[in-house]
């Protein structure tokens, strides 16, 4: 099962993920996590464990529309796959 | 615009994300993660921005940093291969390098050649200009020098003062905070063994010398060495001499001073590291001051007392900022207000900074050699530096040429290039990398070359140089000067090599011709202007040096050996003494005589006074005996000479210059005044005035260096009041010099068993005068060889390639019935007319120069056309010669060959 391990961070952020269905992007994550477990957390970590759970196949993404207040950089969306869930719940047991 | 907008665009620019994280960023991370990425640490920022701006920005570039991770780095090894094309580069060089072995070689050499000489010129420079600078206070410390007004209203330039004006100054002006005297007092007899003594030259000085500068002690206190009476701090050399190799601190070590009848003992206190070659001053052995007011009585009221003397040499150390200017026009009153009542006072004194000591004292007289060690011009320091940049000039020069030459050879790999799509720069960057490996694999050769002549050169300079003994900063400059005239130096073949049309260059069309040939013509023309400037001054110098070996002097110096007199019982009857050293056979004939020429003493210089001439003319003084004229062949022309010292104890024989000088038509029986005498530094009025009578007129001769305008000169008897004896000269006429100097010995010793037998030989001491320009004038030489190599291998490289390329047309030629004379004559006009045009550009520099540095002696060569004429010729035919070569190996070869090519 080390292909499709889930470490807890990873599962933090892939919760957050599920919660904030096709909404979900980096800040919001962060902001989600920052306020939920009460701690400061660097973006650059939210992105890799995304990145990550992403090559996995845990997590599935698409690019959001040109908005002008990022820079005119597009957002990324992620939403939680099958086997995201599946493994996910397999790490609860 | 109106205000709101002013304020949104002030409050975006405030708010954009810091710029160089973000452009790192943008740099290093792959694209598609790029978007989310910024994106988000985009708006992450703006939040934290309205809050706490600043915290925002380190937050932001903390992040960039944080993703710099195999993840999001793009993978820069999949670009475009620029890596590999750099390597490609590398390897056409390589490969050119190896295909064109003779000019590859011809390049490399004459790079070579340019980087060693400047990088070798410039260790000799920055050796020149580091003079001194070795001490701690190097940049506050200040030596006063005196400048006096002369009688005939020329001003004398000295390097010492008197010797209370130090202490005066020290003791009454407070941003002077240390202050140091140095005196001469001639040479000292030294050593334990009674057969094996030496005259040293010795100085002494203040108490405070070792702490004042910093020379370093071996052994011994620097704070006390100096202290004690009777103590001498001696030099490695010296302690090696007379101690051996153990330590010398506490021994003693007899003298030929005398205190009370008896021999003083001297204790070392000190032993000193031999000083550096680049100090100024220069000595082995320092007495304490207190040993003189120890030894003589009246010597503490002297040195308290005397304003007029200039015999200490005077060190100042000054707060810095403080107003030199001021300073010396305090000393100068200071100095006035105790002068004594009896004495005009026309002196200034002026404070000379450590650092320009070595290169600003050529117009000063000093109280003794060890003062001023190989002081030099500024001019000759400029006239290196021009050279190293000539000499860098002329291999870069030479290189473009070469090189210019090469691209119109290597048309065809432009072509391909070109048509394969390489853009502009790529053809430049190829040249470019040419010319860096050139350079670097030049650069690494001359430093090697260096190492391997930098021996030598010290030998020759009598220097310290070393490599290493350049600072970081000029070795930088120096390896950055040499790359980037490499670089440039590749600039000008790019550019040619970008401007062939793709057509042309596959067809190989390209023909020497245009705009090209004529730079590289002016660039051959550059080289030669400095061949044949440098050939015309080498010239010039060395028929200066040979005028100053060969003038007729006016009187002989050869086979002469002079004897100095060092003690009482070679001074008291010199009769006794003469006939004594005149015994042996092979001596023809010895004269005694206060002075001798080419002194190392200096002379005591006479105020005369005429009838005609009542303001008085400066004349040297030499006292002499019977023989002294026939001794050196100095040609009497009238009168008599001194016969006998005590009957002619108030006549003289003249020189024909001083009979001008004093307005005399008829001298002999004149009667003629000398009020006062100067020896050295000191004057002294007599207190009668001298007045003596001519006897005799020799003709005009010079005693001194001919860099410097000779003073008439005036023959007295011995021991007037003006000087005592102190040289016996020697004719001698022996095949076995070691015998002869061995018997000499022998006499010397039963006249004096103490003191040992001092003799120079005269012809020595004469060449040693122009000592200094002879070794300039051999660096001129070897420079001046380099250079010429380095124009004749372009040339030589220039024509090989015209030659090649005009092959077929050397062919037809033949075919039609030219002849290998006609031939060579064909190709060789045309670059001996550009030499005579380089001759034209370079000969009135060289005639510039070569003017002023004439200045420099007194009496020196006429400056003629024929010199000029004569190193033209040379440069013409050291280029014939060289085309000749190559031109003619090509007029030989058998038509069918360069025909058939095609």
């Amino acid at each position: 099962m080390t292909q499709h391990s889930l470490g807890e961070f990873e599962e933090l952020v892939l919760l957050m993920v599920a919660a904030q269905h096709d909404e979900a992007y980096g800040v919001t994550i962060l902001e989600g996590l920052e306020e939920k477990i009460k701690k400061k957390v660097n973006i650059s970590a939210v992105h890799v464990a995304l990145k990550r759970m992403e090559d996995k196949g845990f997590v599935k993404s698409r690019f959001g529309g040109i908005t002008e207040d990022r820079g005119g950089r597009r957002k990324k969306f992620y939403v939680i796959t099958a086997l995201g869930k599946k493994c996910w719940i397999h790490s609860m047991i | 615009m109106s205000i709101e907008n002013l304020s949104t665009v002030y409050f975006e620019a405030m708010s954009a994300p810091p710029k160089y994280p973000l452009r790192f960023l943008r740099w290093f991370c792959r694209e598609d993660s790029l978007d989310e990425i910024e994106g988000d640490l985009t708006e992450v920022f703006l939040k934290q921005s309205a809050t706490a701006p600043r915290k925002a920005k380190w937050n932001f570039g903390w992040s960039v940093i944080k993703y710099f991770r195999p993840e999001f780095i793009k993978q820069f090894k999949q670009q475009p291969n620029t890596y590999g094309m750099y390597k490609s580069y590398f390897k056409i060089s390589l490969r050119q390098l190896i295909k064109n072995k003779t000019f590859s070689v011809i390049n490399i050499s004459v790079l070579t050649l340019g980087f060693s000489c400047f990088l070798l010129l410039s260790l000799y420079l920055h050796d020149e200009l580091s003079f001194d600078m070795f001490h701690r206070d190097a940049n506050t410390i200040y030596r006063i020098t005196q400048q006096e007004r002369q009688d005939n209203g020329t001003l004398r330039n000295i390097s010492s003062v008197a010797p209370t004006i130090g202490k005066e100054v020290r003791e009454q002006f407070p941003e002077v905070e240390d202050m140091v005297r140095l005196s001469a007092f001639g040479r000292v007899t030294l050593g334990n063994d009674p057969t094996n003594r030496t005259h040293e030259r010795a100085l002494s000085a203040d108490a405070n010398f070792f702490t004042f500068f910093d020379f370093p002690l071996v052994e011994g206190d620097a704070k006390t060495a100096l202290k004690e009476p009777f103590t001498i701090v001696v030099s490695e050399t010296i302690k090696e001499k007379y101690f051996g190799a153990g330590a010398a601190l506490g021994k003693q070590i007899w003298s030929g001073l005398r205190r009370a009848g008896q021999p003083v003992y001297l204790t070392v206190s000190g032993v000193m590291k031999n000083f550096p070659k680049n100090s100024h001053l220069q000595m082995d052995i320092l007495f304490s001051e207190a040993t003189w007011h120890s030894l003589y009585n009246d010597y503490t009221q002297y040195v308290t007392t005397e304003w007029v003397d200039t015999e200490y040499t005077t060190y100042l150390k000054i707060k810095p900022q403080s107003n030199t200017a001021l300073l010396s026009t305090r000393i100068e009153a200071l100095v006035k207000n105790n002068y004594p009542a009896d004495r005009e006072f026309r002196s200034s004194f002026t404070l000379q900074p450590l650092r320009k000591i070595h290169t600003n004292s050529s117009q000063l007289e000093s109280a003794a050699e060890q003062f001023n060690v190989n002081s030099i011009k500024p001019f000759y320091l400029y006239t290196f530096a021009a050279l190293g940049f000539v000499l860098l000039l002329t291999a870069c020069l030479n290189y473009m040429n070469l090189s210019t030459a090469m691209a119109i050879k290597r048309t065809r790999e432009i072509g391909t290039r070109k048509t394969l799509g390489a853009p502009k720069n790529q053809m430049v960057v190829q040249f470019i990398t040419d010319s860096v490996l050139f350079s670097l694999l030049s650069l690494l050769l001359s430093v090697g070359l260096a190492y391997l002549v930098l021996p030598w050169i010290n030998v020759f300079t009598n220097k310290e140089i070393s490599i290493s003994s350049l600072p970081f900063e000029w070795l930088v400059m120096v390896v950055a000067v040499i790359l980037s005239v490499g670089i440039l130096a590749a600039l000008y073949p790019a550019f040619i090599a970008t401007r062939v049309s793709i057509v042309d260059a596959l067809k190989r069309e390209i023909k020497i011709g245009g705009s090209s040939l004529s730079v590289r013509k002016a660039l051959l023309v550059m080289q030669f202007a400095i061949s044949v400037m440098m050939i015309a001054s080498t010239l010039i110098i060395y028929q200066q040096l040979n005028y100053l070996r060969e003038k007729d002097l006016g009187f002989s110096h050869e086979n002469l050996v002079v004897i100095d007199v060092n003690s009482r019982n070679l001074r008291r009857n010199f009769e006794t003494v003469k006939s004594e050293f005149g015994k042996p056979a092979e001596v023809l004939r010895v004269a005694a005589s206060t002075r001798v020429p080419g002194e190392w003493k200096s002379f005591p210089v006479a105020t005369t006074k005429s009838n005609q001439n009542t303001m008085g003319s400066e004349m040297i003084f030499v006292g002499i005996d019977r023989d002294f004229l026939e001794t050196y062949k100095i040609k009497l022309l009238a009168g008599r000479t001194i016969e006998d010292p005590v009957a002619d104890s108030l006549k003289i024989v003249v020189t024909q210059l001083a009979v001008e000088q004093l307005g005399l038509t008829d001298p002999i029986g004149q009667v003629v005044e000398i009020p006062r005498v100067r020896y050295g530094e000191r004057m002294e009025e007599l207190d009668t005035p001298f007045r003596v009578e001519i006897i005799g007129v020799v003709e005009n001769f010079y005693f001194e260096s001919l860099h410097r305008k000779q003073l008439p000169v005036i023959f007295g008897a011995l021991n007037t009041a003006i000087q005592v004896i102190d040289y016996y000269t020697l004719q001698i006429n022996t095949s076995n010099w070691n015998n002869t100097l061995e018997t000499l010995k022998a006499i010397n010793h039963k006249i004096d068993p103490d003191t040992p037998l001092e003799y120079t030989f005269l012809d020595a001491r004469f060449e040693e005068m122009y000592l200094a320009d002879a070794r300039r004038g051999q660096i001129f030489l070897v420079l001046s060889i380099i250079v010429v190599i380095i124009a004749s291998l372009g040339l030589f490289a220039l024509v090989s390639y015209s030659v090649e390329s005009r092959l077929k047309e050397i062919g037809v030629r033949k075919v039609m019935g030219a002849s290998v004379s006609s031939i060579v004559a064909l190709i060789s006009k045309e670059f001996l007319v550009l030499v005579i045009i380089a001759g034209a550009i370079g000969l009135p520099i060289a005639g510039y120069y070569m003017q002023s540095w004439l200045q420099e002696f007194a009496y020196h060569i006429p400056f003629g056309v024929l010199v000029f004429a004569e190193a033209l010729l040379i440069t013409l035919v050291i280029a014939f010669i060289t085309i000749g070569v190559r031109t003619a190996r090509a007029a030989v070869l058998n038509p069918v060959n360069s025909l058939r090519s095609e």
